[in-house]
């Protein structure tokens, strides 16, 4: 999708602007959403990371100044034994891995409707409850995904 | 463009001393072909006619969603204009050559009326009109599903007009072939397991026909953005790209979708008939129920799934960079919590 804003704002809204704030507006445009593209596939695994590492850091630094004295000295020391500690959060798989798979079993489950089908046109009746349950999976999947992606009423130049 | 249009325009009017084209430009919205709106000047020994007219052109093949025939438009639209009294403008002709515009276009004529159905509804500027209007569009509704086929389609060039195998020699043979299109097309639209729904949707229709009704002649694309109103009557039924023999329910279908889709009332009226559907099996006498119509509802969705989908899935594969099949995929959503409910998925909130 990204990409595809991209390619548009090139090929067909850059070409037709006249005004130069606007054409520099676009250029800006296009440098940002590039930069989301390449942020997005990595944004949580860093968010993770770094996570941890500040954990870590908080100790350490606390470790280094041991034997300070003082207020200072004892606000780093604090923070050291509160947020420096505890548990760790778990650091996401890749996103390319997380993708091939939830879309290999993505495709296993059409496999299934097919052969469910097949056994209902047949008349098995295990066959509709077991639909129904592919259905249950896909059902309020599908409703959050159109909540989240869905903008507006309505169609565009629907009258 | 303006230049081709004129010549093409002088073989419209070959009485015609002298044509001018003024107010050339497109028409916004709309997503399967590219239109103008334009005002031909005849100046003839007789003296000068306007002419408001529309370039409807097809788009590039890459980018092309339907894929049909001006040709067999242009000859439906004149007998639909010869033979009924539908509203509908006039069809000059088509030019099939591509060499022409860039691709098969036809011109037709303009008419007049409010192109924005949304004035009808929600608080519109023309909610007093909208009982009166539907009453009227449901009237020529029916006089489509009431004129006999072979008057409208003497050639039989509609039964099949996506040359997909359909078999519209009886009912059952139309919705049979039609669903094994469906079926047979899933592959090229299966870009992602997120359209797992549309698969159910096919397999589903195959497997729950209802009764068997009249084929008719369907508009195809029956929808709240396909007519024009004026003074409480509709003044044109537009858009006739999609018409094909099919079974009468479709169009009320395709309504109900569309009703969702762009955020309109039309099956709600004529109020003071109890509704679009009521009204309609008033005048037919066919009592087309609920559950039939969500059938159709479906059926629709499948028709139109299958070319939109496609598309999508030939942007997502990079064959072409066309944005706006990129906001369909996003778009299209809308149907969906409808298509689920229909359906009868556990857990999708009424």
């Amino acid at each position: 999708m990204l990409e595809g804003v991209l390619i548009s704002i090139s090929s067909d809204i850059i070409p037709n602007l006249v005004n130069p704030k606007a054409h520099a507006s676009a250029q800006m445009m296009r440098s940002i959403i590039q930069g989301i593209r390449q942020v997005l596939p990595v944004y949580d695994q860093y968010l993770a990371e770094e996570h941890n590492e500040m954990m870590e850091v908080l100790r350490r630094v606390a470790d280094t100044i041991d034997g300070s004295t003082g207020s200072a000295a004892d606000r780093i020391r604090e923070r050291a034994t509160t947020l420096g500690a505890g548990d760790e959060v778990p650091i996401p798989l890749e996103r390319e891995v997380v993708m091939a798979a939830h879309r290999e079993l993505g495709f296993s489950l059409q496999a299934t409707m097919i052969d469910l089908d097949e056994l209902q046109r047949e008349g098995n009746a295990d066959a509709d409850e077991a639909l129904d349950v592919v259905r249950g999976h896909f059902g309020p999947r599908l409703v959050r995904d159109v909540q989240t992606f869905l903008v507006g009423d309505a169609l565009l130049g629907r009258g | 463009m303006e230049t081709q249009l004129r010549e093409l325009l002088a073989q419209y009017f070959p009485e015609a001393e002298r044509i001018e084209v003024t107010g050339f430009e497109p028409i916004p919205g709309g997503y399967s072909r590219e239109t103008y709106r334009f005002d031909a000047h005849v100046r003839t020994a007789a003296g000068k006619v306007e002419h408001p007219l529309i370039l409807r052109k097809d788009p590039p093949a890459s980018v092309s969603i339907l894929q049909t025939s001006r040709a067999i438009e242009h000859d439906l639209i004149e007998a639909l204009r010869l033979h009924t009294n539908i509203p509908i403008g006039r069809s000059l002709g088509h030019e099939p050559d591509p060499e022409r515009f860039g691709e098969p276009a036809m011109v037709i004529q303009r008419m007049h009326g409010n192109s924005r159905t949304s004035d009808l509804f929600h608080d519109g500027p023309d909610t007093h009109q909208a009982d009166d209007v539907m009453r009227h569009l449901c009237e020529v509704l029916v006089e489509l599903h009431t004129t006999d086929i072979s008057t409208l389609d003497p050639h039989g060039r509609l039964a099949d007009p996506r040359g997909e195998g359909v078999d519209a020699s009886s009912w059952d043979a139309y919705i049979d072939t039609t669903i094994d299109y469906y079926v047979r097309a899933f592959p090229t639209i299966n870009y992602d397991p997120s359209v797992s729904e549309i698969l159910d949707l096919f397999l589903t229709l195959r497997r729950t026909k209802p009764r068997a009704l009249p084929l008719v002649l369907v508009h195809g694309d029956f929808n709240p953005a396909n007519f024009l109103y004026e003074a409480g009557k509709v003044t044109a039924l537009i858009d006739w790209e999609n018409a094909r023999i099919g079974d009468p329910r479709e169009d009320l279908g395709w309504m109900t979708t569309m009703d969702i889709l762009s955020n309109s009332k039309v099956m709600d009226h004529p109020l003071d008939e109890g509704g679009f559907l009521a009204y309609y099996n008033k005048l037919t006498g066919l009592e087309v129920t609920q559950d039939e119509v969500d059938y159709f509802t479906l059926f629709g969705t499948a028709n139109i799934a299958v070319p939109v989908q496609a598309a999508i899935k030939r942007r997502v594969d990079g064959e072409s960079t066309e944005f706006m099949l990129l906001y369909l995929a996003q778009s299209a959503g809308g149907t969906v919590p409808n298509l689920l409910r229909l359906l009868n998925y556990p857990g999708v909130p009424q």
